[in-house]
């Protein structure tokens, strides 16, 4: 019997034929996940909030409004307003840009920085391994949160003083602007407490891959380094690096939000959804709403990311492949 | 014949925490073009490692000490990257023991065989899969285009050895080292495999170097065998003469491990133990311990491989103290 006849005997042959491209079929089973795909909702909605966010928002984030304040949700201010007669959903908006972009800078950064140091450590081996994997213990030795703090108390001072000084040398407005400080040590602290996971996962992967027996395989038909690296390495490498990404990208706005709560994370006036959650706090009692807003939407994107997070995993996980 | 492969006292070691495991030490062996050479002995005996040193495809632990790997005269001990990924694959081809797993998931089997044509071969990408699916048909792979657009994971353990033949066949290597090649898979797919080699040699003349412990196998492939031990060649003869007039106690109990279908049932023997890790260049037979026939000498100095007195057949070798003909029944062993 030749295969097309066995094609036609058996459905099964012929549906796994058709199936062709290892990327679609994540895709596939990505989207036949449904909590995946209910996650993917609101993190789709929040980037485009975090994009177009001012001109989306029916006031501006700083605009006070005094013979409105402590407003409970009405129809001109959805979410109720703030002590100063802010409108709080337009701040939650606002603060979206925060969170977004504090995720996806920190976790830029912290990527590279894990791809080089766990790129090294897995291909050179020896010493530069034992030294980075030592860095990274040292380093997630430290609780996070207190590593923040640490960063924000010994180094905000210094920078703000060094700021100050380029403003006078150069008379650049651009250096007046605290909000970059606070900017810049939030991002620094969250690249600082990220990077060890990704540098051990991209260590490992390369670790594991590299011993694989395709890549023997590979090299046995005389293929160059650098085409086994993109080829063979990366490619295989991919899978649990997105489920980690997407894992971190949550990971990184939620340490956000705690930093802000905690008064560490970026301040006044830039909005985030941490630093709402704790000012919200001192009078949940009187006005639940100032806190629900914000905590609600804390809730709903990091449940989506763990969702997320989830379904790449399973989609992309090889040992599910069939 | 001509020479085409001739590999002299080769010598590779691993690094450990203590000292180095010697693993292969001083492993000479010619490969005629057209030949068939099977590579016998248990798992652990050095015969990957000496494979694998061949083209320099070690763990970095390995390294090589000594020894001249002569292809068509030129040394590959010498070549520079460059110029070795020129032999691999382009004149040396291999196979291995796991298919399940030596195929890359990620790419599909026609962009994966089209890679050592376009590289070695220098050729377009669509002459390069039109190629591939003519490679797949000669593996005995129905459909070769629709099946060129399939993943691994698609294939079915045999059919992923063929396409591995395929490819390490595919710029027509001079020499094709077979790592194993059926070890991992059933046996009726094991016929298939060998059978399809040998239809690959017969048609392409291409010289064979098949690794196995499997003996059965042997017989049905190979012109000549060497048998190795502990990282030494102990015993080179042609197939006849091995299976025939084995001269090496441990030749003699690997052959006494294999079932036969004439004959008695009875109960088969075995080798106790296991093959030793040299720590160092050792001053004894490294079979002693596990040999019936060891005598003294045995235990104080390590036999060369010569030539095999009164021997059958031309280019019979052995390296061992005893004639174990002259004795009818093993003497037991004192250690």
């Amino acid at each position: 019997m030749t295969t097309q006849e066995l094609s036609a005997t058996s459905g099964i042959e012929l549906a796994q034929a058709s199936r062709s491209n290892l990327w679609q079929d994540a895709l596939a089973r990505l989207a036949a996940n449904r909590l995946a795909v209910i996650g993917i909702i609101p993190i789709v909605l929040l980037f485009f909030v975090a994009l177009f966010g001012p001109t989306l928002t029916p006031y501006d984030f700083l605009a006070q409004d005094f013979t409105a304040r402590l407003d409970s949700p009405s129809r001109e201010h959805w979410l109720g307003t703030d002590e100063l007669g802010r409108d709080v959903f337009s701040r939650i908006l606002y603060g979206a840009r925060t969170a977004v972009s504090v995720g996806l800078v920190s976790t830029a950064i912290s990527l590279v920085v894990g791809l080089i140091m766990g790129s090294l450590a897995g291909y050179l081996g020896g010493r530069v391994d034992i030294l980075v994997v030592w860095l990274t213990d040292v380093t997630r030795s430290m609780p996070a949160l207190l590593l923040a703090i640490v960063i924000n108390l010994t180094l905000k001072v210094p920078l703000e003083a060094w700021m100050e000084q380029l403003y006078l040398e150069t008379k650049n407005t651009f250096f007046r602007q605290t909000m970059w400080v606070d900017l810049v040590l939030v991002f620094g602290a969250l690249a600082l407490i990220q990077w060890p996971g990704y540098a051990r996962l991209i260590r490992g992967q390369i670790l594991s891959i590299r011993s694989r027996n395709y890549v023997l395989a590979a090299r046995a038909l005389g293929m160059p380094t650098s085409r086994i690296l993109t080829r063979y390495v990366i490619p295989n490498a991919m899978g649990p690096l997105i489920v980690a990404v997407s894992a971190g990208l949550g990971g990184a706005m939620v340490l956000e939000s705690a930093f802000s709560f905690l008064g560490v994370g970026v301040q006044l006036p830039i909005p985030s959804w941490g630093k709402m959650i704790s000012d919200g706090l001192r009078m949940w009692q009187t006005h639940p709403h100032l806190l629900a807003g914000p905590a609600v939407m804390m809730a709903v994107i990091t449940v989506s990311f763990a969702w997320l997070g989830d379904g790449l995993n399973d989609a992309l996980n090889p040992r599910q492949w069939k | 014949m001509s020479v085409l492969l001739d590999v002299q006292d080769l010598q590779t070691r691993f690094k450990v925490r203590q000292g180095y495991v010697y693993a292969v030490n001083g492993v000479s062996f010619r490969l005629e073009e057209g030949e068939t050479l099977a590579v016998v002995g248990e798992s652990g005996c050095g015969k990957s490692v000496t494979m694998l040193s061949l083209v320099r495809l070690l763990p970095p632990a390995a390294s090589i000490e000594s020894g001249q790997v002569l292809l068509k005269g030129a040394d590959l001990l010498q070549l520079d990257q460059r110029q070795l990924r020129e032999v691999r694959g382009g004149q040396i081809g291999m196979i291995f023991q796991d298919p399940m797993t030596s195929l890359n998931p990620f790419i599909n089997i026609g962009a994966q065989m089209a890679e050592p044509l376009i590289y070695h071969r220098g050729m377009g990408k669509k002459q390069a899969l039109a190629r591939s699916a003519e490679l797949l048909e000669m593996v005995g792979i129905p459909d070769g285009e629709t099946r060129l657009r399939e993943y691994p994971h698609q294939f079915s353990g045999g059919m992923r050895q063929r396409v591995m033949i395929a490819m390490a066949m595919a710029c027509e290597p001079a020499v094709l080292i077979a790592d194993e090649p059926t070890t991992a898979l059933d046996v009726t797919i094991q016929a298939q495999i060998v059978e399809l080699v040998k239809a690959l040699r017969d048609r392409s003349g291409v010289a064979v170097v098949w690794i196995t412990h499997d003996l059965s196998v042997v017989a049905g492939i190979a012109d000549r065998v060497i048998v190795m031990y502990a990282g030494y060649v102990v015993e080179e003869a042609s197939v006849d003469a091995l299976f025939e007039d084995p001269r090496h106690p441990y030749t003699v109990g690997l052959l006494g491990a294999l079932p036969s279908l004439d004959g008695d049932a009875h109960r088969l023997t075995t080798i106790g133990g296991s093959p030793p890790d040299l720590a160092d260049q050792p001053t004894f037979c490294p079979f002693h311990p596990r040999c019936p026939y060891a005598i003294e000498r045995c235990r104080t100095e390590n036999p060369a491989l010569e030539a095999v007195a009164d021997a059958t057949a031309r280019g019979h070798r052995t390296a061992c103290w005893v004639d174990i003909r002259e004795l009818q029944s093993p003497v037991v062993s004192g250690s």
